[in-house]
C-alpha cells in the first residue's frame, strides 16, 4: 500500500461524505467526482466497501432505482446522522491540517528560502 | 427492487461484459453468493452496482482490474466484511419455507409410491409417528448439511484458478451418495415403534399439495417484501 493510499484510507469516508452532501449520486458518478476533485490514486472500486460501511452505519441511504433499458442506479443521499458526521470529521480535519501542515511543510519553506 | 429481480437482470446485463471482465466479476459474485448467511437483498444491490460500473467502465477502455484491483479475493473480503447479516426473521422464513416445500414433496413422492406398487401388490399404509419423524428430521438436517458444504465447496473454489471441475462435481456426487446411503440404512434399522396411524395414499397427496401451496405462496410473499428499504 502506497503511503498516499494509506493516508487516504483514514479520511475516505468525510471525502464520499462530503461529494453526497452536494448532490444525490450513484457509483459510477461518485468515483469520477472524486478523481475529478484531484484523488485519482482512489481505485475506483475501494468506493464500494466505503458506501457499504456508511450505509451500516445509517449515515447515508441508497435507493436503488430500476430502469426499463438503461442501467439501474443506486442513489445515494446523507441522513441527518451524516450530516453531523460530516460536520465533525470537517472540524477535526481543520484542527488536525493546520499543526501538520506547520510540522511537515516547514522543511519545504526553509529550502525554499535558501 | 426485489432480489429476485436484480438476480434475473444480472444474468441478462452480464451478457454485456468481455470474456476477462466476465470471468473476473462471476468469480467476485460466485464467492459472494454462496455466503448464506449474508442479507441477499443487500448483496444483490451492491452486485448489481459493481456489474452497472463494470459495464459503464468498459465502455471507458477499463478492465475489472483497473476498477476493482489486481485482488479479488481480498477485494471480495472486504465487501463481505461490510455486508449485514440477514435478519433472522427472513432466515426463519427462508427455512421454514424449503422444509415445507420438502416435506410437500415427500408426500407427494410416497401417494405415488404406493399407487405405482399397489398396482402389482397389496401395501402396507400405515405410519409410525415416531419413527417417521425421526427419519424426515434426518433428511432435513442431511439437506441442510448438503447445501452448506457444496456451497462452501463452490465459495472455496471461486478464485481458485487450478480448480479442477470434475473433482469438485465427483465431490458432490459422493456426498449426495452417502447421504443418500444414510437415509436408507437408517430407515432400514429404525424399527416400527409407538402409536401408528393409517395413511392412505389419497389423504398424502391432499396434504403434499397442501403443502406444496403453501410453501409456493410463503415464496411469493418472501420475494415480495424484502427486508431492506
Amino acid at each position: 500500500m502506497t503511503i498516499r493510499s494509506q493516508l487516504l484510507k483514514g479520511i475516505l469516508d468525510g471525502c464520499v461524505l462530503a461529494v453526497i452532501e452536494k448532490e444525490t449520486v450513484y457509483g459510477y458518478e461518485l468515483s469520477r467526482k472524486l478523481q475529478e476533485v484531484g484523488l485519482a490514486d482512489v481505485s475506483e472500486g475501494t468506493i464500494y466497501p466505503v458506501l457499504l460501511r456508511l450505509q451500516k452505519n445509517k449515515l447515508i441511504t441508497g435507493k436503488m432505482i430500476p430502469s426499463e433499458s438503461g442501467p439501474n442506479r443506486k442513489y445515494y443521499s446523507l441522513t441527518e446522522a451524516g450530516k453531523d458526521a460530516l460536520n465533525i470529521i470537517s472540524e477535526e480535519w481543520n484542527q488536525l491540517s493546520v499543526p501538520i501542515n506547520a510540522l511537515l511543510l516547514k522543511g519545504e519553506d526553509s529550502n525554499e528560502s535558501k | 427492487m426485489r432480489a429476485s429481480e436484480l438476480i434475473e437482470q444480472n444474468n441478462q446485463k452480464r451478457e454485456f461484459l468481455t470474456e476477462e471482465n466476465e470471468k473476473y466479476y462471476s468469480n467476485l459474485m460466485i464467492y459472494i453468493r454462496t455466503r448464506l448467511s449474508l442479507s441477499e437483498q443487500q448483496s444483490e444491490e451492491v452486485l448489481m452496482e459493481m456489474l452497472e460500473h463494470l459495464i459503464e467502465g468498459q465502455h471507458d477502455g477499463k478492465t475489472a482490474r483497473d476498477i476493482f484491483g489486481n485482488d479479488p479475493k481480498g477485494y471480495a473480503d472486504e465487501i463481505i466484511s461490510q455486508l449485514p447479516p440477514e435478519e433472522k426473521r427472513d432466515l426463519v422464513k427462508f427455512f421454514g419455507q424449503i422444509t415445507i416445500n420438502l416435506i410437500g414433496w415427500f408426500l407427494v413422492m410416497r401417494s405415488i409410491a404406493i399407487l405405482l406398487i399397489g398396482l402389482t401388490q397389496e401395501v402396507d399404509t400405515t405410519e409410525y409417528i415416531l419413527p417417521t419423524i425421526i427419519l424426515v428430521a434426518l433428511i432435513l438436517l442431511l439437506v441442510a448439511l448438503g447445501v452448506k458444504v457444496i456451497f462452501t465447496l463452490i465459495n472455496r473454489s471461486a478464485f481458485d484458478e487450478n480448480t479442477n471441475e470434475k473433482m469438485q462435481m465427483i465431490k458432490a456426487g459422493l456426498y449426495g451418495a452417502v447421504e443418500f446411503l444414510v437415509i436408507i440404512v437408517a430407515s432400514y434399522f429404525i424399527k416400527d415403534f409407538g402409536p401408528s396411524f393409517e395413511f392412505p395414499w389419497t389423504v398424502s397427496l391432499g396434504i403434499g399439495a397442501i403443502l406444496l401451496l403453501i410453501s409456493w405462496l410463503m415464496k411469493k410473499s418472501i420475494n415480495y417484501n424484502p427486508s431492506a428499504p
